[in-house]
């Protein structure tokens, strides 16, 4: 019997200890909220998806640094060639986990395959909905990229393509990714785990992490005890209320944006003064540190201060519930049916704390005056509200929503939010739709302005929705690691950038 | 006995008829999935396109034939979410599950019985004390409270077990110890009371008079007489189990087909949404079966 116990202890110590050194030298885990429904590289613009296999297994053509700007990745350079048309140079020497030689014949087959009508890529369908694309292969390492309309970022929208071997079928997505990275695909445990070994043939410098598995825990405290206890090195997204540890949490801006959509076609939505008085009546400071996170950015605009063109100038509304009353007392006084119901819709699960922070917003314009319930619904019914066609007989509405772009040009939003014809644009102003088009035209200095323009006119002049906040991430880092969260994690992890201490 | 066989399993037939009936409209009600599978940049050509590939332009009722027959020849259809076979989606996740339940219940029933045994032999003594502590735990802490505590003192702090996972044997501990809590204190109770009534019955005491020792009297001749109603409860806690612990499954990391079943009804996924309750509904079936057939072997009184 006492042998028995001897051995049992001894076991238990044993297995104690192997959880102890779980993390090996040179590899990492990183724990993920969700497990990848899909490991395709033409949907590695997913966050999930993105953690995993952008610049990690699938390299881009080009390669967007929110801190440096366009920089090369497996296009040495590029040059217009006016038209519409972009020549693209590729690096020699680069070559695909398989074996195979990574040519201009790839980038033209990935081009077309993110763009099949057969697989729903998510690539192709957000970042060149409505753009028609056409490729000519001038030799290996040099082709034409053709966009119509032409499209003067073209060489940025390049920086979203991942590009895979000519071979990959037109008509499915891969189980196996296979790309130029630092790394490759080597296990997928269905439910527990993926594994990806540095990719010895690779292209460009070694990198420190020779390993890393890849576990999915949907509960934020598992994943914030997870790195606490050693099994894992990274969490790229823990809530708010698990980021109790100095040591371990980074704070970083996660390129959301929160704000309401408002639908201007709407009474009394439709009246500049509701509007104004709909920004005037939240006290967004006092959100920050009690239910968001202490570094909460107070927004003016659609798009992260990252972005090009965004207006540095521009205040936040204050919070003056008085002039908000005095304009409502004056619409109604012009016949605007102030007190018609509106409905405020918010989006559960959306972000830590979006329950108690949609009943705060209520809560304010309900104390200015105006006749506001709350609906908090599912993210399937969201989307049927949020984007178009919008419903019959919806009545005037306010929508919570987030809006991420950490592609650091405005291009990525302006047209869906705002364009008359936007996917979830609450706007019919042709003002607004022609300043969009002469920013996506424009390049350079002239490209900045003139987006800068158009916060400065949708902020003041118009008023088109309730700015709210850019908003904050938490990322728990094991103390092993020198590896600093930034406003990229949001979408990828390029597990190259990661040393040891 | 036979009989009584086939009659179940033409009832279970026509159930499992009316359950695919039911999940496929009801389903359907919860709105179009292609909003949540394409960008909300996605154009209205690739949302159509979408909607092609997988059959959603069709009429609700040809989309409710082609699934019949489709299933007739065991397809399952495709799932939307992970583009491979729904069917292979959800008995992956269903053997995760099955061996979840399978490992909670066998230690349900096995301390259950012994520990309700024990403490209705001696009424108010320090077993009964011990179940009712346990009892009252079961009901009024919440899972995932337990679980939670569970994981910071036993994993953060102690170091004892993994947080979560699946990797050996010291990863089944947590979550099939905060499984077990619930059903535990539950049958417990049913254990006890049975048990209670079973060893003031005549043929007990005439046990005692023959001076057949206490360990004889309960778990031979009184607790066969006090199972009838421990194993309809069992029963009916195991069927839980099997519908999937999705709190536990989340926190754990379990890929158990609880916790797939409401990713796809968020998700819209439909075939796994169908496969999952068909394959569950099934294991249901066959486990009110079985439990039929126990109470026959426990109480030979009972005949089909």
């Amino acid at each position: 019997m006492n042998r028995k116990i001897h051995l049992l202890l001894a076991s238990a110590l044993a297995t104690n200890v192997a959880f102890g050194v779980a993390a090996q030298e040179n590899s990492v885990t990183v724990v993920l909220s969700e497990e990848l429904e899909i490991v395709e590289p033409c949907s590695a613009t997913k966050s999930n998806v993105g953690r995993v296999l952008f610049q990690n297994i699938s390299e881009t053509v080009t390669e967007m640094d929110p801190n440096t700007g366009l920089q090369p990745r497996l296009a040495e350079s590029w040059e217009d060639m006016g038209n519409g048309t972009w020549r693209f140079t590729l690096r020699p020497d680069v070559t695909f986990s398989d074996g195979t030689d990574m040519r201009t014949d790839d980038v033209a087959h990935s081009l077309v395959r993110m763009k099949s009508p057969d697989i729903a890529c998510e690539i192709g369908a957000k970042f060149f909905g409505g753009i028609e694309i056409t490729t000519n292969i001038i030799d290996e390492y040099t082709i034409d990229v053709t966009a119509s309309p032409a499209q003067p970022i073209l060489p940025m929208l390049m920086s979203t393509v991942t590009v895979t071997p000519s071979d990959t079928p037109l008509d499915s997505f891969v189980d196996h990714p296979i790309g130029t990275g630092p790394y490759t695909f080597d296990e997928y445990i269905r439910g527990e785990s993926i594994t990806l070994n540095a990719n010895p043939n690779y292209w460009g410098e070694q990198p420190t992490v020779q390993s890393a598995t890849y576990v999915f825990r949907g509960d934020s405290a598992v994943r914030a005890a997870m790195v606490a206890a050693g099994e894992a090195d990274i969490a790229p997204n823990i809530a708010l209320q698990d980021a109790t540890d100095d040591a371990l949490d980074f704070s970083y801006p996660n390129s959301e944006t929160l704000f309401l959509r408002i639908e201007h076609a709407q009474e009394p939505l439709n009246d500049r003064r509701v509007r104004e008085a709909l920004s005037l009546a939240v006290d967004r400071e006092a959100f920050v540190g009690t239910i968001l996170a202490n570094g909460t950015l107070l927004a003016t605009g659609m798009t992260p201060p990252s972005t090009i063109g965004y207006n540095r100038d521009l205040a936040p509304y204050p919070f003056d519930p008085e002039r908000a009353r005095e304009l409502l007392a004056e619409a109604a006084a012009d016949g605007v049916a102030i007190e018609t119901e509106i409905t405020l819709i918010g989006r559960t699960n959306n972000f830590a704390n979006v329950l108690e922070t949609m009943e705060a917003l209520l809560a304010m314009y309900q104390d200015v005056g105006f006749n506001m319930k709350l609906e908090m619904v599912e993210v399937a019914e969201w989307l049927e509200r949020y984007a178009k066609p919008f419903p019959e007989d919806r009545g005037p509405q306010l929508i919570q929503a987030q809006h991420d772009n950490a592609n650091g040009d405005p291009v990525f939003s302006m047209y869906f939010k705002y364009h008359s014809d936007g996917q979830q644009s609450g706007l019919l102003d042709p003002n607004v739709d022609a300043m969009i088009v002469d920013a996506t035209a424009a390049t350079g200095d002239e490209r900045a302005a003139k987006w800068s323009e158009l916060f400065t006119y949708l902020h003041e002049e118009s008023i088109a929705d309730v700015m709210l906040f850019h908003m904050v991430g938490f990322s728990r880092v094991n103390e092993r690691l020198d590896f600093t969260p930034s406003i990229r994690t949001n979408s990828e992890l390029q597990l190259s950038q990661i040393q040891f201490n | 006995m036979l009989k009584f066989l086939g009659s179940r399993a033409i009832a279970s037939a026509i159930s499992l008829v009316g359950l695919i009936l039911l999940v496929f409209f009801l389903s359907r009600l919860t709105g179009d999935p292609t909003g949540l599978y394409l960008p909300l940049d996605a154009s209205e050509e690739s949302r159509n396109q979408f909607r092609e590939i997988h059959g959603l332009n069709d009429p609700l009722l040809i989309q409710f034939f082609n699934y019949l027959g489709d299933l007739v020849r065991l397809d399952f259809g495709e799932s939307i979410r992970r583009s491979e076979p729904a069917i292979d989606v959800v008995l992956r996740g269903f053997g995760w599950t099955l061996q979840l339940a399978v490992v909670t219940m066998s230690l349900v029933v096995v301390f259950s019985i012994i520990l309700g045994s024990l403490a209705a032999f001696h009424v108010g003594g320090v077993f009964d004390r011990i179940a009712t502590f346990f009892s009252l735990i079961g009901a009024s802490a919440p899972d995932f409270w337990i679980a939670i505590v569970a994981i910071v003192i036993f994993s953060v702090n102690l170091g004892w077990v993994p947080t979560s996972g699946t990797g050996t044997v010291w990863h089944w501990i947590l979550p099939v110890s905060v499984l077990f809590i619930r059903p535990f204190g539950l049958i417990l109770q049913i254990v006890r009371g049975s048990m209670i009534t079973a060893l003031s019955s005549a043929y007990v005491k005439t046990a005692r008079a023959k001076g057949i020792k206490n360990k004889a009297i309960i778990f031979v001749h009184a607790l066969r007489n006090a199972l009838l109603p421990v194993i309809t409860v069992i029963g009916d806690q195991a069927a839980a189990l099997l519908n999937g612990a999705v709190v536990v499954e989340t926190i754990f990391g379990f890929p158990g087909v609880g916790k797939l079943m409401i990713d796809s009804i968020l998700q819209r996924d439909f075939t796994v949404v169908m496969a999952a309750i068909m394959l569950t509904a099934t294991a249901i079936f066959v486990m009110n079966l079985v439990i039929d057939i126990l109470y026959s072997i426990l109480d030979p009184r009972i005949r089909y």
